[in-house]
């Protein structure tokens, strides 16, 4: 398999689990009894969620533009 | 079919030795790009007012006790915006997906469309908080994905904006090189850009693989996306008006149709200002009007059916609502609306039951659902606040002020800044061989 190939997979792959993760893990709050406990169990996980969409779709950029493998 | 006649009109600027007028400023552009400089600066100067005094100095005031409405014209316009956005992406990925190549020369048109309606959509919903800052930081720091408040900007302004720029670089990389090898000021942005692409039918494969796949992706994040601004409103359990089904759906499909009315409208020009009319056809302009005409029926129905609801057996404050929309305060917005998006489908379906499509015609459709959108977008965020309420508060009202209304232009003002400068700075209908 071409490098290009397998780090766009990776990228792709990096991405969707950053997205998957923070969505379902990071960003749940403490607890839903009191305001107190209200915010993500992590902090930035909002910024985490984004910054996997980044990297998911900048494999396009890096797929179309990746010369290594010719 | 390239015509003999229509050939000078795309011939390279002479001055310049690029494109569609690319790096040529004509004094009407000067004029333009100032008059737009303006509006911004005036509309700029009205939200500073607003960040030194507060949101007093708007129309806006607190629901219940105060008895107006929190969310008022700039959310109308940040959904407004954010539905416009649709245009671009679905047409860029119809094109690949579908691959429907008479739509080929509005494509870059749409997916600019696509991010300027982003930017405007998320610099809308920031004229409406009182300390923007604050959000800015707390939204990266504590938004939840989840939420549909946070949701929205998470997925629909940073995700969707993200995904488009990518689709609008990716697909603009070999014009780019095509113009790298040519003297002119832009030269060195071109070559930039254009990151050692070589035009190869290799390249030209990858090109195409990576379009397809990045338009599959974008559909399902463009209708998740729509879905979630309309969450924000339809998952509102004590507002009525605004909680119910239909709510994301509605959004998705009215994004839809004000979407395409705004490519129909923004094609309409670029192919005058950028004399491309040989290549933004007749053809081109009875696909979106197909598309919007399908739209277009669809929203309506849901329209009927919304009615239906809420007048069947409605509860007492539902009643009082439908009854402000139907036969009250917001009865001229209503059914002015309801006249705009009517009149622009019977325009298309006598102009697909006739198969004789004129672009005057269509454009028409255009400015009208356009129209009706705006004014369908300000009905679902005002009245459920000033007619909605479950507590014995009076009834509401709200007006947008002058420096609401001074930010909006100034929004859009901005918006047609972008894209004008867009077009002076790259070619906004994708070059064709011999160009």
């Amino acid at each position: 398999m071409k490098t290009k190939t397998i780090i766009t997979t990776l990228m792709v792959l990096i991405g969707a689990a950053l997205m998957v993760v923070s969505y379902v893990f990071l960003a749940t709050p403490a607890c839903n009894t009191s305001v107190e406990c209200s915010n993500p169990v992590v902090p930035f996980a909002a910024g985490i969620f984004v910054l996997g969409l980044v990297v998911a779709f900048s494999s396009g950029i890096f797929y179309s533009v990746y010369k290594g493998d010719e | 079919m390239v015509t003999t006649e229509a050939m000078p009109q795309r011939q390279p600027t002479r001055d310049t030795g690029l494109p569609q007028g690319v790096g040529r400023l004509t004094p009407t552009w000067i004029l333009f790009f100032v008059a737009m400089i303006v509006i911004t600066a005036f509309g700029f100067y009205a939200y500073l007012l607003q960040v030194n005094n507060g949101l007093v100095v708007t129309g806006l005031r607190g629901l219940g006790t105060m008895a107006g409405a929190t969310w008022g014209l700039y959310v109308a316009y940040y959904v407004y915006f954010i539905g416009v956005s649709f245009a671009g992406i679905t047409v860029a990925a119809m094109i690949r997906i579908f691959r429907i190549e008479k739509l080929e020369p509005v494509a870059r048109i749409g997916e600019l469309l696509t991010v300027v309606a982003l930017i405007l959509g998320a610099l809308a919903i920031l004229a409406d908080l009182e300390h923007p800052w604050r959000a800015i930081v707390n939204l990266v720091k504590l938004g939840r994905p989840q939420s549909p408040f946070f949701g929205t900007f998470t997925m629909v302004v940073a995700g969707y904006l993200f995904a488009s720029l990518v689709y609008l670089y990716v697909t603009s990389r070999k014009d780019a090189a095509s113009l790298a090898g040519r003297p002119s000021r832009f030269q060195g942005l071109y070559r930039f850009l254009a990151a050692g692409y070589k035009d190869t039918s290799d390249q030209r494969k990858i090109d195409r693989r990576v379009t397809f796949w990045l338009a599959v992706a974008i559909l399902p994040l463009l209708v998740i996306a729509h879905s979630t601004v309309g969450f924000v409103f339809g998952l509102q359990a004590g507002r009525p008006g605004w909680f119910g089904t239909l709510q994301a759906p509605g959004f998705v499909v009215l994004a839809g149709v004000s979407g395409i009315g705004n490519l129909i409208m923004l094609a309409a020009i670029v192919r005058v200002a950028t004399h491309t009319k040989d290549r933004i056809t007749i053809d081109a302009f009875a696909w979106l009007g197909k598309l919007l005409l399908g739209l277009l029926v669809t929203y309506l129905y849901f329209t009927a059916v919304e009615i239906l609801t809420i007048t069947y057996q409605p509860g007492a404050t539902e009643q009082g609502l439908s009854e402000a929309l139907l036969s009250g305060t917001y009865a001229w917005i209503f059914w002015g609306a309801i006249l705009s998006l009517v009149g622009a489908a019977l325009l298309l379906i006598w102009q697909a039951l006739t198969r004789e499509w004129s672009i005057g015609l269509i454009v028409a459709t255009g400015v009208l659902v356009n129209i009706g959108a705006v004014a369908k977008r300000y009905l679902i965020v005002v009245p459920s606040q000033t007619h909605g309420q479950l507590l014995p508060y009076p009834v509401g009202s709200y007006a947008p002020n002058w420096v609401e209304w001074a930010v909006v232009f100034g929004l859009f003002a901005l918006g047609a800044f972008m894209i004008g400068g867009f077009m002076k700075v790259f070619p906004i209908v994708p070059l064709e061989e011999a160009e």
